[in-house]
């Protein structure tokens, strides 16, 4: 079976800027992939190409589809929420539901209606009317009706507070996700999302700085506190970064025979946050 | 087809002033011919048929300028608001093509708004007619019921709705490109490109091809669409009080729908129209933000 989304040589600029360099991945059914990087590493650009809103150059495969050229078949079996404020002021709740139920062949409108009623919100409720909470829980039941193979959430809790947070990546792990679907997020919050992704890309500056699964990083990646009368003989093992805390030098190590390191100090499996902080300041010095 | 009937509902969801503007105007002109002073001359019956006839077609004829002034500010706003509310990325998340979008669109503000306007106004002379001869029994308000006239009406309001649409094909496509082209103020960029290139032709060239081709488009519809036949017997004069109106004998023979048909500036209107629409489709495939 060939991977879900298949990028080769995907590049796009804008006028002088490079927003994606020759990039490749890719993603296979049932994984949630974390897209991450800082602002303006191309994040959104790469989401915008494999949702078919933007042409680019390269070969880019979404569902055995062209996105740019077929964004709407695309669609049938793919759904996004590129940001929750994007529903429209004037729309009202049950307007929303019939439109995506009139166009939608995949939607299913009692699932809407379930997930819906575990909220305070009613049919006649216009948009505009709603919180930034009370939007996303519209969008996301929207989304969440739609029996789709691939879901893409770009930046998707951005403005909302901790509580609407929470409630939006439960409901995502608990209602929606299940072997057959796949999720493809995209944050700079790191460590919203790393207890529920399976893989994470790491983006910088329109390359990819890191693809790898979560089984993977334990396997492949060490970080180890040396204690200043180790510090030489780890950095002989070149890192490819390292902090100061504590009174000890935490050195962040890439490299299959990782038990090798065991001499130097205390071997710890970097969190996700971590190696991304460790990975794009690395590669910046 | 019935992914076109659900993006028309969603424009008359969006843009309720498309029915509450001449619901509005009807219930005015009913609250008028309730509450209005009404003074009917003494006239003949062939006098208060043509006098009605005027009466029915003026209230039309409000009905048409505000209908043109609506549809043209829709066409110009319905791309660029999409933009501005960044809604357009959850339009883009459903299975609809942008030509389909596009589509459903220019048919809404050529088609579905002038069809709206026509049924309001048909019911507010309607309940006007009826209004008036209860209040005043007299000659206008029985006359106002006749249905000969009335159905000429009904056939001159549906000719208008599609012939109009045809000759301004390219105004509407050349609005719905700013407007899915425009980052912000598309009313003034509307106006830019044409007065520019007005002006540089004029500079430059000294000549006046662009403010011919834009004046004979705007104002060439009524003499492409309608025969003016005077001395044929097409129009009459009467006398009413004190001075004289002047009204078509029949509309029928005003109505030439084989002429405008066969007009070539009928058919290039309709090409550059195509181009506008096949580029606004270009536009609103790539461009997402304002």
């Amino acid at each position: 079976m060939p991977p879900l989304i298949e990028a080769h040589d995907l590049s796009k600029n804008y006028g002088k800027h490079v927003a994606l360099d020759h990039v490749n991945f890719a993603v296979e059914t049932g994984r949630i992939v974390g897209l991450i990087g800082p602002n303006g590493a191309g994040k959104t650009t790469a989401l915008r190409a494999i949702l078919g809103l933007t042409p680019y150059e390269g070969r880019l495969r979404v569902l055995d589809r062209e996105p740019f050229g077929d964004r709407a078949a695309l669609m049938r079996d793919a759904s996004f929420i590129a940001d929750v404020a994007v529903l429209p002021a004037w729309l009202r709740v049950d307007q929303a539901i019939d439109f995506v139920a009139g166009i939608h062949p995949r939607f299913r409108r009692d699932r809407a209606h379930t997930l819906l009623s575990k909220t305070q919100i009613t049919g006649k409720r216009r948009m505009r009317e709603l919180s930034k909470g009370m939007k996303t829980q519209v969008h996301l039941a929207l989304t969440m009706a739609i029996d789709a193979k691939l879901l893409v959430l770009d930046e998707p809790t951005l403005g909302l507070d901790i509580l609407a947070r929470r409630s939006f990546f439960d409901a995502l792990v608990n209602d929606y996700m299940d072997e057959t679907r796949t999720i493809l997020i995209t944050t700079h919050q790191v460590e919203e999302v790393e207890n529920l992704l399976t893989d994470v890309i790491f983006i910088d500056r329109g390359r990819i700085a890191l693809d790898c699964s979560l089984e993977d990083i334990a396997t492949r990646y060490a970080a180890v506190a040396v204690a200043d009368d180790m510090l030489a003989a780890a950095r002989a093992e070149r890192p490819f970064f390292e902090r100061r805390t504590l009174g000890k030098t935490v050195l962040y190590f890439e490299r299959s025979d990782l038990q090798q390191l065991a001499n130097l100090g205390e071997l710890l499996t970097p969190s996700v946050s971590d190696l991304f902080v460790a990975k794009l300041s690395g590669s910046a010095a | 087809m019935n992914d076109y009937a659900w993006l028309v509902r969603r424009e008359f969801w969006e843009n309720r002033a498309i029915w509450i503007v001449p619901s509005a105007i009807g219930v005015a002109l009913t609250l008028a011919a309730l509450f209005g002073n009404v003074q009917i001359p003494a006239l003949s019956a062939p006098d208060s048929r043509v006098l009605s006839g005027v009466v029915l077609f003026g209230f039309g004829v409000t009905f048409v300028v505000v209908m043109n002034i609506y549809a043209t500010w829709y066409l110009l706003d319905c791309l660029y608001a999409d933009r501005k509310d960044r809604s357009v990325l959850f339009w883009k998340s459903l299975p609809i093509s942008d030509t389909a979008t596009v589509l459903a669109k220019l048919f809404t503000g050529l088609i579905a708004i002038p069809l709206v306007y026509f049924i309001a106004a048909d019911i507010a002379t309607l309940l006007m007619a009826f209004i008036v001869s209860v209040r005043a029994h007299s000659a206008l308000g029985g006359s106002l019921w006749q249905p000969d006239l009335w159905l000429q009406l009904q056939v001159l309001w549906l000719y208008l709705i599609v012939t109009t649409a045809i000759w301004y094909l390219p105004f509407a496509g050349y609005l719905m490109v700013m407007s899915a082209w425009a980052k912000r103020a598309v009313t003034l960029w509307s106006i830019v490109p044409p007065l520019a290139a007005y002006l540089l032709e004029r500079w430059f060239f000294g000549t006046h091809w662009v403010g011919t081709v834009l004046e004979e488009r705007a104002l060439g519809y009524l003499p492409h669409a309608l025969r003016d036949n005077a001395g044929h017997g097409a129009w009459v004069t009467t006398v009413v009080g004190d001075g004289t109106i002047t009204t078509p004998a029949s509309i029928w023979r005003m109505l030439d729908p084989l002429g405008f048909l066969t007009s070539p500036a009928t058919w290039i209107g309709v090409m550059v129209g195509i181009a506008f629409i096949v580029a606004a489709i270009q536009l609103r495939l790539r461009r997402t933000e304002v």
